[in-house]
């Protein structure tokens, strides 16, 4: 009889707690924690009268696995550019044609045929950046652009160095400077890249994502890190400079798309057209500082973004290497120099 | 210090292991580095400029600006309206399964509940906040219902195990001579369990609850999984700042959380030292 009533109650307690998620008015974003200016939501909100809730990934890999299991309730998500590419394989994302869309005209044209998303059918930018490395200039004063700070240090940075705790940042940087192709499957290179990372990391303090707190607490003087948390490290330490190598470095874009499921599809699709006016991208871009692929935002960013090395790149640094995403046997072999690495 | 000091007592030798050599020193050491970090986020909180290494002075500035935010604010009341109905549910069942455990002679079957129960503890969590994922997912679909109802049901089962422990840990105790002298005095099942049983056992079952509303309260891989829109907890919440740099609001949070949970632990101590 307990059983019963047990039964009973939380049947109840399910059915009381349950939401209709086909309500009007209604829009689930599901973006990384932290990077959604709050007052663009308002806007949004006031705009068109729709009620948004805002919740937080850590990365990637943590969408992509709620997402495939379906019905997770999100409307929008904001995949990186190799996991747009992999969700549309997949069939994870609604086609709504962005590219037909009334804002469309303000996307900057270098960032309509990319890769992941020609012609922009699924996707819009939403903000972009490249992954280099930032050293403080006072302990290193020789020439920055070049990778082999990492991985042939010179003496004065040996054990001051943080790498990003990411197997695709370090093994692509590893792959720049020995000249090999990305998404690399021959053995005999992949051996000679094991080989250099394993002898670089002597050189090496740590390996964590937290790079602002390492480059403010003097942690490290030099860090693997994304073009935006060098600029704010650097208002916290203001001789870090923001290295260009020669070599090469990685691009990266996030990029707002909806789900194929997503229970408020109309919704969604206003919220794609509203990213691309350029005041609102401004707004993105103020709050999360990075830069965003909107034409004619510049005039509503801050003063210090549109001065900054590292928003604007510099002439003749290389232009950055956006990288695809690998066949799952390139993935298996990352995975073992990975493994391998880390212990 | 005292619970502790209790629970060496009742076990034999205890004169001897406290005797040992070194053992205030360790026990000094142990305790050093289980509240050392948690000392250090607590100092932290009070820490002036944005970093969470450097101090600079003293200053309440992140406690105002915690209980500003929204998004502290709403993840916080999510984590405890999940951590209480849970624990409700989850003791009322751990309850249930250790008098079923304890005092029902042998049945078929008997271990191999006892395995179910635990089973939570026993698989990675990772691997039941992916199953949890899948099986939510189905069933959804199937009946199209939606809410937090389904991020309670998967905190309630994975919090039974610890209420269980607890509340079965007090029953082997308990001697069964008590009942029996109720049965003999005509007491039905039910009156017995009623006015006998259950008294007695409500240290093990505060216990048990406690244990399990902690445990709901800092999950974080099942939670990170299984939450739908708007039902971001705490943890969740914390975790996602983690890749676009951390402030010390998330100190001050957690020390009004260490806070809150000390005041609980420390009224439940003294609420049982009356009942004895």
């Amino acid at each position: 009889m307990k059983q019963k009533l047990l039964h009973t109650i939380a049947i109840s307690a399910l059915a009381l707690s349950a939401v209709a998620a086909h309500a009007e008015g209604k829009l689930n974003i599901y973006n990384w924690g932290n990077y959604t200016n709050p007052e663009m939501v308002k806007k949004f909100e006031e705009q068109h009268g729709i009620e948004v809730t805002l919740d937080g990934y850590d990365s990637n890999e943590t969408m992509l696995a709620k997402v495939k299991e379906g019905n997770t309730g999100y409307d929008i998500v904001v995949p990186g550019d190799y996991m747009i590419a992999i969700m549309i394989k997949e069939g994870l994302l609604a086609e709504i044609n962005a590219s037909e869309m009334e804002n469309f005209k303000n996307v900057n044209p270098d960032w309509v045929d990319v890769y992941w998303d020609p012609g922009r059918k699924y996707s819009v930018p939403y903000q972009w950046g490249t992954t280099s490395f930032t050293v403080d200039s006072d302990v290193y004063g020789g020439d920055v652009n070049t990778l082999a700070l990492i991985f042939d240090t010179p003496e004065e940075l040996k054990g001051r160095i943080n790498m990003l705790n990411d197997m695709n940042d370090v093994i692509n940087a590893g792959l720049r400077y020995l000249d090999y192709p990305r998404c690399n499957s021959d053995p005999e290179q992949m051996k000679e890249l094991l080989a250099l990372l394993v002898k670089a990391k002597d050189d090496w303090r740590t390996m964590d994502y937290s790079v602002i707190e390492k480059l403010t607490s003097k942690d490290v003087d030099l860090s693997q890190s994304w073009n935006g948390a060098a600029m704010r490290a650097r208002a916290d330490r203001p001789t870090l400079t923001y290295a260009y190598p020669k070599e090469g470095f990685t691009g990266w874009m996030d990029n707002v798309a909806v789900l194929s499921d997503a229970p408020n599809m109309d919704n969604a699709k206003l919220f794609v057209n509203f990213m691309m006016d350029p005041e609102n991208a401004a707004m993105t871009s103020n709050f999360a500082r990075y830069a965003n692929g909107v034409i004619g935002s510049e005039e509503f960013m801050d003063a210090e973004m549109l001065e900054a090395p590292e928003i604007v790149m510099p002439a003749g640094a290389p232009v950055p290497d956006f990288v695809q995403p690998c066949d799952q046997d390139v993935v298996d072999l990352y995975n073992q120099v990975w493994t391998r690495l880390k212990q | 210090m005292a619970k502790l000091s209790s629970l060496f007592s009742r076990s034999t030798g205890s004169r001897e292991l406290r005797k040992q050599p070194l053992f205030t020193g360790m026990s000094w050491l142990v305790l050093f580095m289980l509240y050392a970090p948690i000392t250090v986020l607590i100092v932290f909180s009070f820490n002036d400029n944005r970093s969470v290494v450097r101090w600079t002075e003293f200053s309440l500035r992140w406690y105002s600006a915690a209980l500003e935010n929204d998004d502290i604010r709403d993840a916080a009341l999510i984590s405890i309206q999940v951590a209480f109905t849970a624990t409700f549910f989850a003791t009322i069942i751990a309850t249930m399964a250790a008098l079923a455990t304890t005092r029902s002679g042998q049945y078929w079957g008997k271990s191999a509940s006892i395995a179910l129960i635990n089973q939570p503890l026993m698989i990675p969590e990772i691997v039941t906040a992916i199953a949890t994922l899948s099986f939510f997912s189905i069933l959804r679909h199937i009946t199209g219902v939606t809410g937090i109802g389904w991020l309670i049901l998967a905190h309630t089962v994975f919090c039974v195990p610890f209420a269980y422990m607890p509340i079965r840990a007090r029953l082997t105790d308990m001697s069964v001579t008590y009942e029996a002298a109720a049965a003999d005095l005509y007491a039905s099942p039910l009156q017995t369990f009623r006015y006998v049983t259950l008294p007695l056992l409500m240290p093990g079952v505060v216990a048990g609850a406690m244990l399990a509303f902690v445990v709901s309260l800092d999950d974080v891989i099942i939670t990170l999984l299984v939450a739908g829109p708007g039902e971001t907890t705490l943890p969740i919440y914390i975790l996602g700042q983690i890749r676009r740099g951390v402030t010390p609001e998330v100190n001050a949070v957690s020390t009004i959380l260490i806070g809150v949970t000390v005041i609980m632990v420390t009224l439940t101590f003294f609420l049982q030292r009356k009942r004895k």
